[in-house]
């Protein structure tokens, strides 16, 4: 008796085993989007936006900008390539692994000074961030977008060094950054515009504007991934997320679609 | 006949299992050529990692075990009010992501009163070197206080009340009889307790905030190189920790005889 339900478990449980890969993989592939981590916000709303519209299923997968690039690079799979800063997208053309045709640059990323609610280092501006005893928070330079772009702000107007006394903490993605900031253990950071109006960092962080002249503004670029098996639907998601329906969702989260003064 | 099908049912699941974990883990040290691994090994950035993850480990350790062996005798002989909730709330972040414990740290430790204090003594915890220090023995002394709380249950009072019977404080009792008898069991939790502190990651990274070269341990040099697309360096760091855990679990397991879990 013992023996026989023992023998009916196994059945089951081979049957459902067997039927496992089946129910898994049938239905159409979906589209892999690798995309920065920065852009989770707007991309999970044009994910559902491009699905409605088309059928076509997406998976989002949200990583620093270099992170990323080497998954593309060591997988050699996935059909979109979204990063934070147009760097990687020639980088990833370059080395054959992003279609130099049909790409697109969606939005501007603007780079901005976040300080906690308050203000509690009185931070008004660059200079600022090279007063003796102001904490700064900037991201890794290899591993996050905004890491590489404020260490070029900063050499731009000549305060890398002073500021580079003041840097507590490099932390690898943008998110880091803004729990830092949000929980008042760093006075400012070098982060992205667009951070700030995310709901969870509402009324814990301000924005201190950088002027034009001073600052380095970039664009978010899109591209199909050259090993992508379903190039066409990828491109169409790529179009999509340009279209002017994809830029009111853009806006929407606080990315500029015009080019800020 | 059914008995067989069992047996032979649950040393495939066995076999099956325990082989792909080999074949993943032996993947991973066969990936890279020597080459590859003997470079990243004495790169600066490894021999730093490696430096600084014994340094931690080894400090946390000693504090680990003093809390392992209050804590663990407090619940192993006194009977109180509050017996089970403390032992819940001792093991409570072993069932939490590291991230969550980090985070909480950061909350205890980066804000008022903690932090005032700790800075009017001059000790800094949120971004620094000590807080890797931090990070890690909160996130060991629970394991290491249930192997040692398992180590004092298993020996009797009896040994004590009849030590204290002949003349001995309570004091003496413990440390002349007690301890020595549970000396196997203290050194296995101080394996795992080391074991826990080189691979602690989530709250390294958020109490340390895991910058380069500064609050870089062997699982953020891991993490780090992944998202610089490293791939090279990411590997070795991922061997070197097989190889510690490797030889943290053959001492535990030989010193593991003697205590009872």
């Amino acid at each position: 008796m013992k023996n026989k339900s023992i023998q009916t478990v196994w059945l089951i449980l081979f049957l459902a085993l067997t039927c496992l890969p089946g129910i898994a993989w049938s239905g159409s592939e979906p589209l892999t989007v690798y995309s920065g981590a920065g852009l989770m916000k707007p991309m999970d709303e044009l994910k559902a936006g491009f699905e409605a519209r088309y059928k076509i299923p997406v998976r989002l997968i949200y990583g620093g900008s270099g992170e990323l690039f080497g998954m593309i690079a060591t997988r050699k799979a996935g059909d979109v390539f979204i990063p934070g800063a147009e760097k990687y997208v020639k980088d990833a053309t370059k080395k054959g692994m992003a279609r130099a045709e049909g790409q697109r640059s969606v939005c501007y990323h603007v780079p901005i000074i976040l300080v906690p609610a308050g203000n509690p280092g009185n931070v008004q501006s660059l200079q600022d961030l090279a007063r003796p005893g102001v904490r700064v928070a900037l991201a890794d330079a290899k591993a996050a977008a905004i890491g590489k772009v404020a260490n070029a702000i900063l050499k731009k107007n000549s305060l890398m060094e002073q500021v580079s006394g003041n840097v507590v903490v490099r932390p690898s993605t943008t998110n880091q950054l803004l729990i830092y900031t949000a929980t008042r253990q760093v006075d400012a950071c070098i982060a992205w515009e667009d951070q700030a109006t995310w709901g969870e960092a509402k009324g814990k962080v301000q924005i201190v504007r950088i002027p034009a002249a001073q600052n380095a503004i970039k664009t978010i670029p899109s591209a199909v991934v050259t090993y992508s098996k379903q190039a066409d639907k990828a491109q169409m998601f790529v179009d999509y997320i340009a279209s002017p329906e994809g830029k009111t969702l853009w806006q929407k989260w606080g990315f500029p679609i015009n080019k800020p003064e | 006949m059914g008995n067989r099908i069992f047996k032979a049912g649950l040393a495939g699941i066995t076999v099956l299992f325990v082989g792909m974990l080999l074949w993943a883990m032996l993947s991973l040290i066969f990936m890279p050529s020597w080459a590859e691994v003997v470079d990243s090994t004495f790169s600066a950035e490894m021999l730093y990692s490696i430096r600084l993850s014994l340094a931690t480990s080894a400090i946390s350790v000693a504090v680990v075990m003093v809390l392992a062996v209050s804590i663990g005798y407090v619940l192993a002989r006194f009977r109180f009010p509050g017996h089970q909730l403390l032992r819940t709330v001792v093991d409570l972040p072993m069932a939490f992501p590291e991230l969550v414990l980090g985070l909480c740290l950061l909350l205890l430790f980066g804000h008022d009163p903690l932090a005032g204090w700790l800075k009017r003594i001059g000790i800094d915890i949120v971004f620094s070197k000590t807080g890797i220090a931090i990070a890690q023995i909160f996130t060991a002394a629970p394991y290491a206080t249930r192997v040692v709380y398992a180590a004092f249950r298993s020996i009797s009072p009896r040994y004590e009340m009849v030590a204290r019977s002949l003349g001995c404080g309570q004091w003496t009792a413990f440390w002349k009889v007690t301890l020595p008898m549970a000396r196997g069991g203290l050194f296995a939790g101080a394996v795992i307790a080391f074991a826990r502190c080189m691979g602690c990651f989530g709250t390294v990274l958020i109490l340390a905030g895991g910058t380069r070269m500064f609050t870089e341990t062997l699982p953020i040099t891991l993490y780090l190189n992944i998202s610089y697309g490293n791939l090279a360096m990411a590997m070795t760091s991922g061997i070197l920790l097989i190889l510690i855990s490797l030889a943290a679990i053959v001492t535990f397991e030989i010193l593991n005889h003697e205590v009872v879990l």
